[in-house]
């Protein structure tokens, strides 16, 4: 029983970690996507293609390697991102790029395909079946980008949408990517590898000084926030003292009753063994789960009392006497 | 032109002048010396004239003291702070007495009493909520949310809140006195009915469940509270318990008492926004005594005789454990020999930790 216990337990955590782990790549998105690029931002190499850029939600850090990038449906596996780069470590809330230049030796961020004609991009799990996040590409002119209004906002994520391999036929369980999805926007001026939208600075403290000048409306919220987490905290005690109190009481009860019983039993004037028993069991239980009695160090300390004389230490008093001869007479 | 002499400035004297005389404090008049010594000498080390470029300074990265201070600036040593102070507390007193809670949640309003007083003297809200945490009594606490809010007003705050912390006997009793007659103050409280091991043990489970679902932000410090107190009560990690309420405390009281103060260069201290922060801290501990006694009075007129609660321990409701306790204690048995209420007042003492905790969660939630 104990092995099976233990082996559900493995398996539990096992199953959390996977989660996490799943639940760290279902938080990647895909955030930007330039089609055709003439004017616009260039590689490492000096050229300039169309590019799809990934936006990371989470807060911890995700490494992609071994997910794919797609831009046909029936074939998930178009680009895989290799294993063993560094940089495929994405960092909370960040972006990272990829070039469409169809040249996938240039390096990790280059595909192997383009995005000339391509209808939608996948963005793919390490299984190279579940959809992570896919985005419909809207017609776009020379050098604009579709992309997303907030950086990993908007209606058009795909929760888990397995794509069945055998006979190639796409079997979405929900959400099937709509084109026109709230949240998406041309742009004429894309942002690679930065936000989509910048935010103007203001920070939270600047807005809430804004909407509350003097303070009192955190004031109240605050305290009533305090209030209620300790009141909540005292309700809960009271009824838990107040269990406590009436358990202690009926152990006294039938511990006096129990005592009571035993006594008109005993009428030989002996006490019996099982008195002796029930005394030995009330002191035992008394002692291990005295309730009215905290757990306590036991320590005896004792401070050792130095003085620069004692008669005690006197090498004088520790010397025995010369011994004296007495001569008879 | 490579010493300190040459570079010296009235504001380093004065300030080395300042840490001076927190140690004097310490040493002769005892106040506070665990966090007073290295406070004052930290001022020191800290107002030490350099000329840049030689890496040692806290100002410079990458220097010694500069790594130490990441500590203080990223919030790491508080909640270490907190996981030896959960270890040390005992929160008996409180679970036998519950309703003692309330005085700890109402003393908060020191902190917002402050933060609305800091708004009106032209301070930015995040820095208002930075500065009205020295109402909490709490120097981790005042450090963390300081280091999130307003990294650069870290010195000035940290020394008003443990100045204040040490100041606690002296600032608080005439509040006490004000506001109470003299029969209050003679009211004798129930004695705490004994409590449970299993309750010690349920407390900080639930506690911690309870505050970290209302208030996630308090996380990192309400977690290590209730942990060092679970591992205290469960009466199974001995040894758990006695590193964390020796070696690691002490050893995060010594850097965090040196390092926060570090940062307390003349240049950013000897500012009117100083003078402003050390006059808001003073008013924020009288706002929190001022409340708690007086809710503890309101609190009274809901109780039945025998049951009443001495509004002398309202004051313990701001942290700073154990002394606010101690003046309970203290101003109690001037009005009568035998009436002890440090029991008593350790209930809302310690529920002021939780309360000053949950309280920098909404700070952090609102304005970090």
């Amino acid at each position: 029983m104990k092995k099976y216990f233990k082996l559900f337990i493995l398996l539990g955590v096992l199953f959390c970690a996977t989660s996490s782990y799943a639940q760290n790549i279902s938080d990647m998105r895909l955030n930007e996507v330039v089609v055709t690029n003439t004017e616009g931002f260039e590689d490492d190499y000096g050229y300039r293609s169309g590019w799809i850029e990934l936006f990371y939600t989470s807060y911890g850090t995700v490494n992609i390697a071994g997910c794919y990038l797609s831009t046909d449906p029936n074939n998930l596996t178009m680009y895989m991102i290799p294993k063993g780069d560094v940089l495929t470590q994405i960092k909370p809330r960040q972006h990272t790029l990829f070039w469409a230049d169809g040249v996938k030796e240039r390096g990790t961020f280059h595909v192997s395909f383009n995005l000339e004609g391509a209808k939608e991009v996948f963005f793919v799990s390490t299984d190279g079946k579940t959809i992570v996040d896919r985005v419909a590409i809207p017609q776009l002119d020379t050098n604009q980008s579709y992309a997303r209004k907030v950086d990993g906002e908007g209606s058009n994520k795909v929760e888990s949408i397995v794509y069945k391999s055998i006979n190639k036929t796409i079997k979405a369980k929900a959400n099937e990517a709509d084109p026109t999805v709230e949240g998406w926007v041309v742009c004429n001026a894309p942002t690679p590898s930065t936000n989509n939208l910048t935010l103007d600075g203001e920070s939270k403290a600047s807005m809430m000084q804004d909407v509350d000048p003097i303070g009192i409306f955190l004031t109240l919220t605050a305290m009533c926030v305090t209030f209620l987490s300790l009141i909540i905290l005292y309700f809960i005690f009271k009824r838990i003292g107040k269990f406590h109190i009436k358990k202690k009481s009926e152990n006294a009860k039938e511990a006096t009753k129990n005592v009571a019983n035993s006594a008109k039993a005993d009428t030989s004037g002996q006490v019996s063994a099982e008195t002796y028993a029930a005394i030995s069991m009330a002191m035992h239980l008394y002692k291990i789960d005295n309730e009215a009695h905290d757990f306590e160090n036991t320590v005896l300390t004792i401070h050792k009392e130095s003085k620069s004389y004692s008669p005690w230490s006197s090498k004088i008093y520790t010397l025995r006497e010369t011994p004296q001869v007495n001569k008879r007479k | 032109m490579y010493t300190g002499f040459a570079n010296v400035t009235i504001g380093h004297i004065l300030m080395i002048l300042i840490g001076l005389v927190f140690i004097y404090l310490a040493i002769t008049k005892d106040w506070e010396p665990m966090l007073l010594v290295p406070i004052g000498f930290g001022i020191i080390i800290g107002n030490i004239p350099l000329f840049p470029g030689l890496q040692v300074g806290v100002y410079e990265e990458g220097s010694v003291l500069n790594i130490l201070y990441q500590g203080v600036r990223q919030g790491w040593y508080p909640p270490l702070i907190f996981l030896g102070i959960g270890a040390m507390t005992d929160f008996s007193a409180l679970i036998s007495n519950p309703k003692l809670l309330l005085i700890g949640a109402a003393a908060q309003f020191g902190i917002f009493g402050a933060y609305m007083a800091a708004l009106a003297l032209g301070f930015g809200a995040a820095e208002a909520g930075a500065i009205g945490i020295i109402g909490g009594a709490d120097g981790p606490t005042a450090i963390f949310l300081a280091g999130r809010l307003a990294p650069d007003l870290m010195g000035a705050i940290a020394v008003s809140a443990y100045s204040y912390m040490a100041l606690v006997p002296v600032i608080q009793p005439p509040v006490m006195k004000l506001l109470t007659t003299e029969k209050e103050r003679r009211i004798k409280m129930k004695a705490p009915r004994a409590v449970s091991p299993t309750e010690k043990k349920l407390f900080p489970i639930v506690g911690f469940l309870l505050t970290a679902f209302i208030v996630p932000s308090g996380i990192p410090l309400l977690g290590m509270l209730f942990f060092g107190n679970l591992i205290k009560e469960s009466g199974v990690t001995k040894r758990l318990d006695t590193t964390a309420i020796v070696p690691i405390i002490y050893f995060i009281t010594i850097i965090i008492g040196i390092t926060v103060v570090c940062y307390t260069h003349s240049d950013k201290v000897l500012q009117w926004s100083s003078v402003k922060i050390f006059i808001l801290g003073a008013f924020s501990f009288v706002v929190a005594t001022f409340a708690g006694v007086l809710f503890v009075k309101f609190f009274n007129l809901f109780l039945k005789e025998g049951n009443k609660i001495n509004p002398l321990i309202g004051n313990a409701g701001v942290s700073a454990v154990p002394d606010a306790a101690r003046v309970s204690n203290n101003v109690g048995l001037e009005y009568d020999k035998t009436n002890f209420l440090l029991m008593h007042a350790m209930g809302p003492n310690v529920a002021g930790v939780i309360g000053s905790a949950v309280a920098a969660g909404i700070l952090l939630a609102f304005l970090g």
